[in-house]
């Protein structure tokens, strides 16, 4: 337990150096292209003046050292509030007011885990029995079907998926939502309308708004995943142990969910490590497709940029990337200490290699 | 057939890669997906041009009567009236076109309110798509070979280096790299191009897709050259006075091809979806150059213009997204076999 704790210990470390270094790279890439902030308080400026460009930049206080401008987003970054937006920023009376980050980001995040929790759980609870028939008997016609469905799977673009899906199941059949995000918890209807005014929101309408999103992650995955288990499944189901456990008397379900699925187990925990990034990546596409504005459709509007000031968004880019590493860093800690757990042989050793396979070009 | 004949095609020894094109030539899936690849690679240079003389017009002519009054696109196998000018009566609405005009074929109907040709545009949209998978496994092969035998072979300072910058960089996901260096160098590097061969911002594509996907052949070459450089016939031409690049050059770099050929042929396939995923959010290859990936970004919407209009791929229907899925679909699912039946073929004592 102690390798384990000083295992974990030097994990947590090396991923906090992780986020302050993508941190530390983005901060410099991005002034090295000039990001103008002034253009942000001025954004109706056409021909902005180089005196407004000072000016929108010292009350931004974008014209302050750069070393105190890192640390000052650090300030922020270790209370929380991740600053304030420079779009948004309005001059009136002479007093500039700026709209924070962490409103903004934070609904955002929850929306995003929520595709990415649910769609992943989908993800191996469909792949695991598919894994587990095809693998017993390779070659056979249900092995090829659903190679087949998986290598499909893998193939579709998420934003096919997804508008294939919208198209059938919420614009000719009308059975679910098209698109959109409703909360778990459910909100009063806001001041002013009647109190029995219909509102979305809820675990009934949160899941029926999140099934299409959901499967459109777990199809992409699904065949990473079907063919790993298949591939594990394969490989044990000849094991001694395994016609021990049969000779036994053993039911074939009980054999398959105690001797030979278990085995998956500790790839299947290597796979969901390195998918973390992956996953963000695909989480754009399920939320542009269902228009969901999460944390992976914001960062794109920030990597983007403000079409209107025609300038990037420095403070915002700055909160969704540090977000993204610690998602990708966090969900890895976790990985790992499940690692440790599952394996106790593996304890403090290293994971296997990471390899990757078709799902990296979706990402 | 004489005894002598007979043993010495028995002793004659066959080289190496003899004995996996046989394997390859009689694995039955092996063929059918070079096969299937084939076929894409001919539509989709050839058939263009091909369709374009039969049906007499090019996948950029725009037909106004290819649409009908409310912007809805013809369907398949309809013939369009090929007159440019659109008459109207004196309130503005849209008359047919005068009896006995002559007509054109449009195959898969026209492609939206622009009315061009959606067929010749599918077939079109793969030369550019195809163009970009290839060039970006080119490019990142030319970047992950010397860096990634200066870290395998060298290993030490160097070797740290270049793996924790890969391990940042790939804990990262690969679109946001993509996006964040499309936006800003779109200006500069969009119009390379070389006319209607390699449309204009295939190279640019390319070449962030082939940088940023380096990473993967790069741990490839490295892990390969770390278990290699250790080998006897390593060492043996040390022994002779063997300089370390004519070492890799000589011996470890044949032993690349096949882990890079199997690679390479997922690498195009993945790559052919990057582009879908630029295209779909907008900053990719200009929406005007078809594209698989600008052909679904019309039914979409990409980001610019998502919000703006309520019912997004207006004036398309779920045909245009699906032919451009089949045709990804196709060549994505060949590309994967072939890999799979090269890895076979390569290394048959490796399930």
């Amino acid at each position: 337990m102690k390798r384990i704790g000083g295992f974990l210990a030097r994990r947590i470390v090396g991923g906090a150096l992780t986020v302050v270094a993508i941190v530390t790279l983005t901060w410099l890439m991005y002034w090295s292209i000039s990001p103008q902030p002034g253009r942000f308080v001025y954004p109706l400026g056409i021909k902005i003046t180089g005196y407004q460009l000072r000016d929108g930049a010292h009350r931004l206080g974008a014209d302050r050292p750069k070393l105190t401008q890192y640390g000052d987003w650090w300030w922020h970054v270790l209370h929380g509030d991740l600053g304030h937006r420079w779009t948004g920023a309005t001059l009136s009376n002479n007093v500039l007011t700026t709209v924070p980050i962490g409103p903004t980001l934070y609904p955002a995040v929850r929306e995003t885990l929520s595709i990415l929790v649910g769609g992943a759980l989908l993800a191996v609870l469909i792949s695991v029995p598919l894994g587990a028939i095809a693998g017993r008997r390779i070659g056979s016609h249900a092995d090829k079907l659903i190679s087949l469905g998986a290598l499909v799977g893998v193939c579709t673009h998420p934003i096919v998926t997804g508008k294939l899906l919208t198209q059938w199941f919420g614009i000719d059949l009308r059975w679910l939502p098209v698109g959109g995000y409703c909360s778990f918890v459910k909100h009063p209807p806001p001041a002013g309308l009647p109190a029995n005014f219909p509102t979305c929101g809820g675990p009934v309408d949160w899941a029926t708004h999140l099934i299409m999103p959901w499967f459109t992650f777990a199809f992409l995955f699904l065949a990473l995943y079907t063919r790993m288990i298949r591939a594990s499944v394969a490989e044990s189901i000849h094991e001694d142990y395994v016609r021990t456990a049969r000779a036994k008397g053993a039911r074939e379900r009980r054999v398959m969910a105690l001797h030979v699925l278990p085995n998956a187990t500790l790839r299947v925990l290597t796979m969901v490590g390195m998918d973390i990034g992956t996953a963000l990546g695909v989480a754009v596409f399920v939320e542009f497709a269902y228009g969901i504005e999460g944390l992976a459709r914001l960062s794109i509007d920030a990597m983007t940029g403000d079409p209107f000031a025609s300038a990037t968004d420095l403070p915002m880019l700055l909160a969704v990337v540090t977000l993204i590493a610690l998602i990708v860093v966090i969900g890895n800690l976790v990985v790992d200490a499940l690692y440790a757990v599952v394996d106790p042989r593996i304890g403090a050793a290293d994971r296997p290699g990471r390899t990757k396979e078709i799902a990296a070009g979706v990402m | 057939m004489t005894a002598v004949e007979l043993d010495a095609a028995l002793v004659a020894p066959r080289p190496a890669w003899r004995l996996t094109l046989g394997r390859f030539l009689s694995d039955r899936a092996a063929v059918a997906s070079l096969a299937a690849f084939a076929f894409v690679l001919f539509a989709s240079f050839a058939g263009g041009p091909i369709v374009s003389a039969i049906v007499g017009h090019s996948g950029y002519f725009q037909f106004p009567y290819a649409t009908n009054a409310s912007l809805d696109p013809a369907g398949i196998w309809s013939h369009v009236p090929t007159t440019q000018q659109v008459r109207l009566d004196e309130y503005g609405n849209v008359l047919p076109p005068p009896k006995g005009s002559p007509t054109t074929l449009m195959v898969l109907g026209a492609d939206g309110p622009l009315g061009r040709d959606e067929f010749i545009r599918v077939l079109d949209g793969g030369k550019a798509s195809i163009e970009v998978g290839v060039f970006a496994v080119l490019i990142s092969v030319l970047i992950a070979v010397p860096l990634g035998c200066l870290a395998g072979f060298y290993s030490g300072k160097v070797d740290a280096i270049i793996s924790r910058l890969t391990e940042w960089v790939m804990a990262f996901p690969l679109i946001f790299f993509l996006v964040f260096a499309t936006v800003h160098l779109t200006p500069t590097l969009r119009p390379i191009g070389w006319g209607h061969d390699i449309p204009a911002g295939v190279p640019m594509v390319a070449l962030l897709i082939g940088v940023f996907t380096s990473f993967y052949p790069l741990r490839l070459v490295r892990a390969q050259l770390l278990t290699l450089r250790n080998a006897e016939f390593v060492d043996s031409s040390r022994m002779v006075g063997a300089s370390g690049l004519r070492i890799i050059r000589k011996d470890l770099l044949p032993h690349l091809v096949p882990t890079l050929l199997v690679w390479g042929a997922v690498a195009v396939a993945t790559d052919m979806l990057l582009e879908v995923g630029l295209s779909v959010i907008g900053v990719g290859v200009q929406s005007s150059t078809a594209t698989w990936g600008t052909l679904l970004a019309q039914t979409t919407g990409t980001i610019y213009n998502a919000g703006l209009s309520a019912g997004r791929g207006e004036h398309h229907t779920t045909w245009h997204t699906v032919w451009p899925t089949l045709a990804i679909l196709i060549s994505v699912v060949s590309l994967n076999q072939l890999s799979e039946s090269l890895r076979r073929a390569i290394e048959p004592w490796r399930r």
